[in-house]
């Protein structure tokens, strides 16, 4: 194939960013799995289809680090803020489908807040 | 007015409770503003803030306030809700944060995909090295970044470049070392699996500096979905032509190829490493001559650790200067640990180098999450040794943990609490090391046997008082007769727990007692009668049979059938049962 050059890369950036942007991201790395991310990748795509939505991206991601709270949810709909849910079971995976994504509200009692600077942007 | 969100945790009560009390507050002050519907009040399970009352974050301006008080309340709707702006005095001050670098984009990207890496600038750096930067260039931005090995030796990294691409071969090697095998340590793992397309790049860049033709990354075995992930990226990146031949239309050509290690601890070694690699037995050989100069097959061969190589396009893209702004004068950059054990929140924290240890421990971590009290924090792994409390403001660098008799390591925090013996600490880590030692030297292979069996001597109550110089005697020879790093460093946990807890050894060896009530063999068990109910429970849960006496005359236990399980202490529901 032909030589990538700084053009393809910023096309690609540029694909990328205008992707979905609803999407809900499970982070699926061993420590998340461990503790149980498969399901609630499951509950989380089965719920999306039993509410018919179909909008919504379902993705996985690495780790956050964040081990205590795992499995870890990231849930980012327009017009809502961006959080992380953690300790997301399978009824709380459905319970986001249903409260957040469908009805618009955040969760009660599942949210992290995480605070770092990002040493570059 | 724009929809805003209120997020807010009671952080000191350590229940819902007063969040609930405090939500029903704020709930009829928005009400009676007629801002019920605009405002979205949320509890959050986890502010990732301490002690600090009743901490709110306000979206999307992300005002945080903290040890907010009721009578607070109508300022913040006031100023903030109404009008976007901060109520000063209220605002969260932070003493530090956490700093992500090599972590940034874990558990953001979704790693099987180079698309998205690339999208957050990633492969930016290869592309300016291969267009615009000759190799001798890039070790010396690398220099004068100030960046040392993370993988625990802590030299420096741009050095190594040098001394590898100035060492004459006709081939040149690049290693990723990711056989992460000290215990309680999972950064490598984490980045692997988050992000192995930093790691990758990494590995090219260092490729391009020191002039290899191949690359390897060796990972353990136990790390299936690592090497996994890896793999696919490799093969996303060859497909693009960002590895393989004429990287990006360059002269550069670099292939890399996954291999695995089969388990042994002491493959983490460079030269154990290399043999491995070879196909040969994997114990170490002595330095010099050191890999940069005679590696992989005799060649030229530059290993470095999956956190360095993960910090290496940064340098590129952002320049050294910017890099040797982070952290202290002899550490540059940040640091990932994994901290574990008896602490609260468990997990990777990436924090710039100078960072104290309390801070790591009791903000980031959140503290012991039992509640108890500290003891002490292990760093550094079996090579590492234990910190206590008084030290614990201590700014955490390469420098400052090697005086403290500890190391840098790779990066495992193990966090302990008044409930974990120092003793069988030691006993635990050196047990580690005489299972791993390749048995190559004898200082490793009998002097890591001899502490151990003194070390299981005094936690069953067979010490004496010489075992202490006998200890010391043993760990200096290990320190300066073993071949290679695992036998030099294996006493380290023994030396440092003699160093700070030198009475919790006297206490095992002259009272036979195990202060921390974990050597099982120094423990004793009995019947507190005034306070005992009778129950029975403690009679029934016993799986040797050992407590006798019915619900009449009450209960005693028989010291010689007792196996010191523990059991009838954990069951007792009346604290009737005496350890001692």
């Amino acid at each position: 194939m032909a030589t990538m050059t700084a053009q393809d890369f910023d096309a690609i950036k540029e694909s990328v960013q205008a992707g979905n942007k609803n999407w809900i991201k499970v982070g699926m790395s061993t420590c998340g799995i461990a503790a149980g991310a498969s399901n609630t990748y499951r509950a989380l795509e089965d719920e999306l289809t039993n509410q018919g939505q179909t909008t919504v991206s379902l993705r996985t991601c690495g780790c956050l680090g964040m081990c205590h709270a795992e499995p870890l949810v990231e849930v980012c709909i327009e017009g809502l803020p961006r959080v992380v849910y953690c300790n997301v079971t399978e009824d709380c995976a459905r319970e986001i489908v249903r409260g957040h994504v469908m009805g618009r509200k955040l969760l009660q009692d599942h949210i992290l807040a995480m605070h770092y600077e990002e040493a570059f942007s | 007015m724009s929809e805003k969100t209120v997020l807010l945790q009671d952080t000191t009560a350590g229940s819902t409770t007063g969040t609930h009390d405090f939500f029903g507050i704020f709930k009829a002050a928005l009400r009676e503003s007629n801002l019920a519907d605009t405002v979205r009040l949320v509890r959050v399970a986890d502010m990732g803030i301490y002690n600090q009352g009743v901490v709110m974050t306000i979206l999307p301006e992300d005002i945080t306030y903290a040890n907010v008080e009721p009578n607070d309340i109508k300022r913040i709707i006031g100023v903030t809700l109404k009008h976007g702006n901060p109520v000063k005095d209220l605002l969260y001050q932070p003493k530090f944060r956490q700093m992500r670098l090599v972590l940034k984009n874990c558990g953001r990207l979704d790693p099987s995909s180079i698309d998205e890496y690339i999208a957050a600038d990633g492969y930016r750096a290869l592309l300016k090295v291969v267009e615009q930067q000759t190799p001798e260039q890039v070790i010396a931005d690398l220099t004068a970044s100030g960046l040392r090995g993370r993988g625990g030796g802590g030299y420096s990294t741009g050095l190594k470049w040098k001394f590898t691409r100035e060492a004459a071969g006709d081939e040149k090697y690049m290693i990723c070392n990711a056989d992460e095998g000290d215990p309680g340590a999972y950064m490598d793992r984490s980045v692997l699996e988050g992000n192995p397309h930093s790691v990758i790049e990494g590995m090219l860049l260092a490729g391009y500096a020191i002039g290899a033709t191949q690359g390897f990354f060796y990972i353990r075995a136990e790390y299936p979905l690592a090497i996994e992930r890896v793999q696919k990226a490799i093969d996303q990146a060859r497909e693009r032509g960002l590895l393989g031949s004429n990287v990006l239309g360059s002269d550069f050509s670099m292939e890399i190829e996954i291999r695995l290690g089969a388990g042994a601890f002491v493959c983490g070694e460079e030269t154990a490493l290399i043999a491995s690699i070879e196909g040969k037995r994997g114990t170490p050989v002595p330095r010099p001559p050191y890999p940069s100069v005679k590696g992989l097959w005799g060649m030229p061969t530059c290993i470095n650790n999956v956190e360095t190589l993960a910090n290496v396009a940064p340098i590129i893209l952002h320049g050294a200067e910017w890099f040797s702004g982070i952290g202290t004068k002899t550490s540059k950059g940040t640091k990932v640990f994994a901290v574990t054990g008896k602490v609260r929140n468990s997990g990777l924290v990436e924090v710039p180098m100078g960072t104290t240890l309390r801070d790591i421990v009791f903000e980031i971590g959140g503290g012991i999450a039992s509640g108890k009290a500290f003891k002490a924090v292990q760093t550094g792994g079996p090579s590492g040794g234990v910190i206590p409390e008084k030290y614990l403001d201590t700014p955490v660098d390469y420098d400052n943990l090697q005086k403290l008799g500890s190391i840098m390591g790779s990066g495992g925090m193990i966090v302990m609490d008044e409930d974990d013996c120092m003793v069988d600490i030691a006993k635990f880590y050196i047990t580690f090391c005489v299972e791993e030692s390749c048995g190559k030297c004898a200082p490793c292979r009998i002097g890591g046997y001899q502490i151990m069996h003194i070390l299981n001597g005094i936690t069953e109550g067979r010490g004496t008082l010489e075992d202490l110089d006998r200890l010391i005697l043993i760990s200096r020879a290990m320190k300066m007769g073993s071949l290679c790093g695992l036998g030099q460093t294996a006493a380290n946990p023994i030396i440092s727990t003699l160093t700070y807890f030198e009475d919790e050894y006297r206490e095992h060896i002259v009272n036979h007692r195990c202060p921390a009530g974990k050597c099982k063999a120094l423990l004793k068990f009995s019947i507190i009668r005034h306070l005992c109910k009778r129950c029975g429970l403690c009679e029934r849960a016993c799986p040797e049979k050992a407590i006798s006496g019915d619900r009449e005359h009450g209960y005693s236990i028989d010291a010689d059938k007792c196996t010191h399980c523990g059991v009838c202490f954990d069951v007792c529901k009346f604290s009737a049962v005496e350890r001692v």
